[in-house]
C-alpha cells in the first residue's frame, strides 16, 4: 500500500498541473474571497468610509446641526450636493444613497410634526445601505429628539415661568439635553470573535474555499483510479501479488495525505499573508484538519466509485461538488442564507468542516464543543470509505 | 509444466472460451493465435489467476492455480496488451515500482532493473520519462516490467501491436534470448508470421474454442493446406494450356490473364519439375510467384475465413 502511495506522490509532484490546481488555485481563490468578504485589507480595525450625499434645503440651525452630527461620525463621509444632482448621482450608481432635508424641517420639528426628510437610495446596494442605516438612524433620532425636547422645554418655561432669567433657562436646557439621554442609547456590544484578530470573512474565505478546492483535488485522485482502469495499469497491478483492496487503500491513503497537505498549506498561507491568527486550540485544529481531510477524501473516492468511466466521474464530481459547496457554505456564507437552506446545508460535508473551523477560529470554543462536528466528519468518512470499498471490489473484479 | 484441462468461462450470456485444453512444456514457446475477440486474453487472465474459470482446471508446476494464487503470481510474468506504464515516471522509476510489488530486496531489485534495461537495450534512456518514448520503446519497457521478479513463465499478450518493424525485431530478439535462457513463453498474437517465427506449438483459437493445436508441421498436415505456385504465362493459345493441364491434373488454369495455379506438397522440390513441364509443353513463363503453406492458409482452411476478418 505504501509503495502505491509513494508512486502516486511521485506522479503528483511530476504533474505540474496537479500541483497548481491543488495549491496555487486555492491560494488565488482564498485571496479573492478574503477581499470580497472584507475580512482583510484593512488591518487597523477600521472599515472603509461610507459616502453619503447630503442636500440641506432647510439651511436652519437644526438642519445644520444634524448635518454636522452625521459628518462627525467616524466612518461616514458626507458630500454636500443639491437635490437634483444627488438624485442623478444615485441613479448613475456613483453613490448608494442621498439624504435630502427639505425646507420646513426645523419648523416641523418644533411644531411636533413629521420632519420632511427623504432618503434616496439604490436598492441594489442594500449591503452598503444597511451599514449606513444603523449609523444614520441613531444620529438622526438623537439629533431630532434633542431639538424637539429643547423646543418643548423652552415653550414650557416661557408659558409657566415667563420671569425666569435667560441664564437659568439655558442651564435647565443644557442639563436636560446633555449626554445623549434624550432617547435611550443602545449600547452595541459584540460578543463573538472578540478574543482574536481574525476576521470572520477571512475564516469564511479560507475554510470555505479550502474545502471546495479539496473536494476537487480528491475527486481528481478518485478519477485517476478510473484512468488507471482504462489504461491498463490496474490490471497490471492485479497481475502482481497485490490484492484489489490494497490498490484502493493505497489510493485512499494518497487522497487523505494530499487533503491534509492542502488544508495545512491553506491555513499557513492565510497566516503568512493575511495574518490569520492560528494560536487557537492546536490539538482541536489538528483533529479538525484530519477529520475534514478524511471526510472529503472519502467523498472524493466515493464519487469516483459510483461512476463507470473517467468522463462520467469528472462530470458527476463537478456537479455534486458545486451543488454541495453552494448549499454547504463554501461559496456563500451560511449566515446570509435563508433558514431553509441553512437546514439543507447539514447534508453537505462543507457545512461540518466550515462550521468546525468557525468554532475554532471565530467562536474560540473549547474542544468539547467542537468534538461533535469532528465526530460527524469522521462518520461521513467511515461511511463513504465502506461504500467505496464495496463498489470498487465489484468494479475491480469486473475489470478482469 | 502447464496443464489446462477443459476450461470454460462466460461473461453473462457471452461465452468467452469453451472447453479449452492444452499442455505447455518447460522451455517451450507456446503461441495462441486467433482474431480479436477470440478469447486469447481470457485464457491469459485465467492462467494468471485474475479470472476464475467457470469450469475446468489449470495446474502450473503441479500447483492448482486456484489453490495457491500468490505462488502462481510469483511464477508468472505477464506483459499486458496495453502499455500499462506510468507516463509521468521515468523508465527506471517505472521498473522500480513494478518490481517493488514483488517484495524483492532493494539492492537485488536495482540490479534486476539495470540488467533488464540492458536486455531491452534501453539503459541509455533509463532516466527519461516514459511519455518521451516511442511506441516501440514503451513496448520494450512494458516487457521489461514483467521480467524483474525472474518469472519461470512469461505471458505476452499481443506485445507488438502498433510497433514498427525495427522495434518488433528487437522484441523478437528479447523473446528468443529469454527462451534460450530457459524461460517458458506463452505468446498470444493475431500476426501469423510472429507465431511462425518462434512458436514451437501453436493453438489456433476462434470464437472461444481451440480449433487446431500442434507444431506448424502438424498443423499443416492436419489442415491439408499446401504450398501454392502461381505462374503467369506469356500469350498462350488454348492448345498449349490444354497440353499443360491435361498432363498434370494438379495444375489449374485460371480462366483470365493466362494464370496457372499449382498446389504442391513441397514447393522447393516441385518447382523445377513444373517449370520443365510447362516449357516442354510449349508454354512461355512470364512470371512466377510462390507462397508456402502458412498459418494464414491453415487458419483459412480451418475456419473458412481470413485471420483479420
Amino acid at each position: 500500500m505504501f509503495k502505491l502511495f509513494k508512486k502516486d506522490l511521485i506522479l503528483f509532484f511530476h504533474d505540474q498541473r496537479s500541483v497548481i490546481l491543488t495549491f496555487l488555485l486555492p491560494v488565488i481563490l482564498i485571496s479573492l474571497f478574503a477581499f470580497a468578504y472584507g475580512g482583510i485589507g484593512v488591518f487597523d480595525g477600521r472599515s472603509e468610509h461610507i459616502n453619503l450625499l447630503v442636500t440641506d434645503l432647510d439651511q436652519t440651525s437644526s438642519s445644520k446641526e444634524i448635518v454636522n452630527n452625521i459628518d462627525s461620525l467616524e466612518d461616514m463621509r458626507i458630500i454636500i450636493s443639491d437635490s437634483i444632482k444627488s438624485r442623478e448621482l444615485v441613479i448613475k450608481g456613483k453613490y448608494a444613497c442621498a439624504l435630502i432635508i427639505y425646507k420646513g424641517f426645523q419648523d416641523s420639528l418644533e411644531a411636533g410634526n413629521a420632519a420632511p426628510v427623504e432618503m434616496v437610495y439604490d436598492r441594489s446596494r442594500e449591503m452598503e445601505i444597511g451599514m449606513l442605516q444603523q449609523a444614520l438612524i441613531r444620529t438622526l433620532m438623537s439629533s431630532t429628539g434633542k431639538i424637539i425636547v429643547k423646543k418643548s422645554i423652552e415653550n414650557y418655561l416661557q408659558y409657566y415661568y415667563p420671569a425666569i432669567g435667560k441664564s437659568i433657562s439655558d442651564n435647565i436646557l443644557q442639563t436636560a439635553i446633555k449626554n445623549d439621554n434624550i432617547i435611550p442609547a443602545i449600547k452595541w456590544t459584540s460578543v463573538v470573535g472578540e478574543k482574536n484578530d481574525t476576521k470572520l470573512g477571512l475564516i469564511q474565505a479560507v475554510a470555505g474555499t479550502a474545502i471546495l478546492m479539496l473536494l476537487f483535488s480528491v475527486a481528481g485522485v478518485g478519477t485517476s483510479l478510473l484512468e488507471e482502469k482504462e489504461n491498463g495499469t490496474i490490471n497490471r497491478l492485479l497481475y502482481s501479488p497485490l490484492k484489489g483492496s490494497t490498490i484502493l487503500y493505497g489510493k485512499m491513503l494518497f487522497a487523505f495525505f494530499i487533503s491534509i497537505l492542502q488544508l495545512t498549506a491553506m491555513f499557513l498561507f492565510a497566516w503568512l499573508i493575511f495574518n490569520m491568527d492560528l494560536s487557537v486550540n492546536i490539538p482541536a485544529l489538528i483533529l479538525m484538519i484530519i477529520a475534514t481531510a478524511f471526510a472529503v477524501s472519502s467523498l472524493g473516492i466515493f464519487l469516483a466509485a459510483i461512476a463507470k468511466t473517467r468522463q462520467q466521474a469528472q462530470n458527476l464530481s463537478t456537479i455534486i461538488i458545486l451543488i454541495m459547496s453552494a448549499i454547504g457554505g463554501s461559496m456563500i456564507p451560511l449566515f446570509i442564507m435563508p433558514p431553509i437552506l441553512q437546514k439543507i446545508a447539514l447534508l453537505s460535508v462543507n457545512y461540518w468542516g466550515i462550521q468546525g473551523f468557525y468554532d475554532l477560529f471565530w467562536r474560540s470554543l473549547p474542544f468539547a464543543e467542537i468534538f461533535p462536528r469532528i465526530l460527524v466528519l469522521m462518520s461521513i468518512g467511515v461511511v463513504m470509505t465502506l461504500a467505496s470499498i464495496q463498489l470498487f471490489k465489484k468494479r475491480i473484479m469486473k475489470l478482469s | 509444466m502447464i496443464e489446462v484441462r477443459s476450461i470454460s468461462k462466460s461473461y453473462g450470456d457471452i461465452e468467452a472460451i469453451k472447453n479449452v485444453s492444452f499442455n505447455i512444456n518447460k522451455g517451450e514457446i507456446f503461441g495462441i493465435l486467433g482474431p480479436n475477440g477470440a478469447g486469447k486474453s481470457t485464457i491469459v487472465n485465467i492462467l494468471n489467476t485474475l479470472v476464475r474459470p467457470d469450469k475446468g482446471e489449470v495446474t502450473i508446476d503441479g500447483i492448482n492455480i486456484n489453490d495457491n494464487r500468490d505462488t502462481i503470481k510469483l511464477i508468472m510474468g505477464v506483459v499486458p496488451q496495453e502499455i500499462a506504464l506510468y507516463e509521468e515516471l521515468t523508465a527506471y522509476e517505472n521498473l522500480m515500482f513494478w518490481g517493488g510489488l514483488y517484495d524483492i530486496p532493494k539492492s537485488e531489485l536495482k540490479s534486476n532493473v539495470n540488467s533488464t534495461l540492458e536486455i531491452v537495450d534501453l539503459s541509455y534512456r533509463k532516466n527519461d520519462r516514459i511519455k518521451t518514448f516511442s511506441g516501440g520503446m514503451k513496448r520494450r519497457i512494458n516487457i521489461a516490467c514483467s521480467l524483474l521478479h525472474n518469472p519461470k513463465i512469461l505471458v505476452l499478450d499481443e506485445p507488438t501491436v502498433g510497433v514498427d518493424p525495427q522495434n518488433r525485431n528487437h522484441i523478437f530478439e528479447v523473446i528468443e534470448r529469454l527462451n534460450k535462457e530457459g524461460m517458458t513463453i506463452i505468446y498470444t498474437t493475431h500476426y501469423m508470421e510472429e507465431a511462425e517465427r518462434f512458436c514451437n506449438t501453436i493453438a489456433i483459437i476462434d470464437v472461444g474454442r481451440i480449433i487446431a493445436l500442434g507444431t506448424l508441421k502438424e498443423l499443416r498436415e492436419i489442415s491439408d493446406a499446401k504450398d501454392l505456385l502461381t505462374i503467369k504465362l506469356a500469350d498462350s493459345d488454348n492448345e498449349t494450356i490444354s497440353r499443360i493441364t491435361s498432363a498434370n491434373p494438379l495444375i489449374r488454369f485460371e480462366g483470365t490473364s493466362n494464370i496457372l495455379k499449382v498446389e504442391c506438397e513441397n514447393i522447393s522440390n516441385d518447382i523445377s519439375i513444373i517449370i520443365n513441364h510447362i516449357q516442354n509443353s510449349g508454354g512461355v513463363i512470364e512470371s512466377i510467384y510462390t507462397q508456402g503453406t502458412n498459418l494464414e492458409s491453415i487458419f483459412l482452411k480451418f475456419t473458412g475465413k481470413k485471420l483479420r476478418d
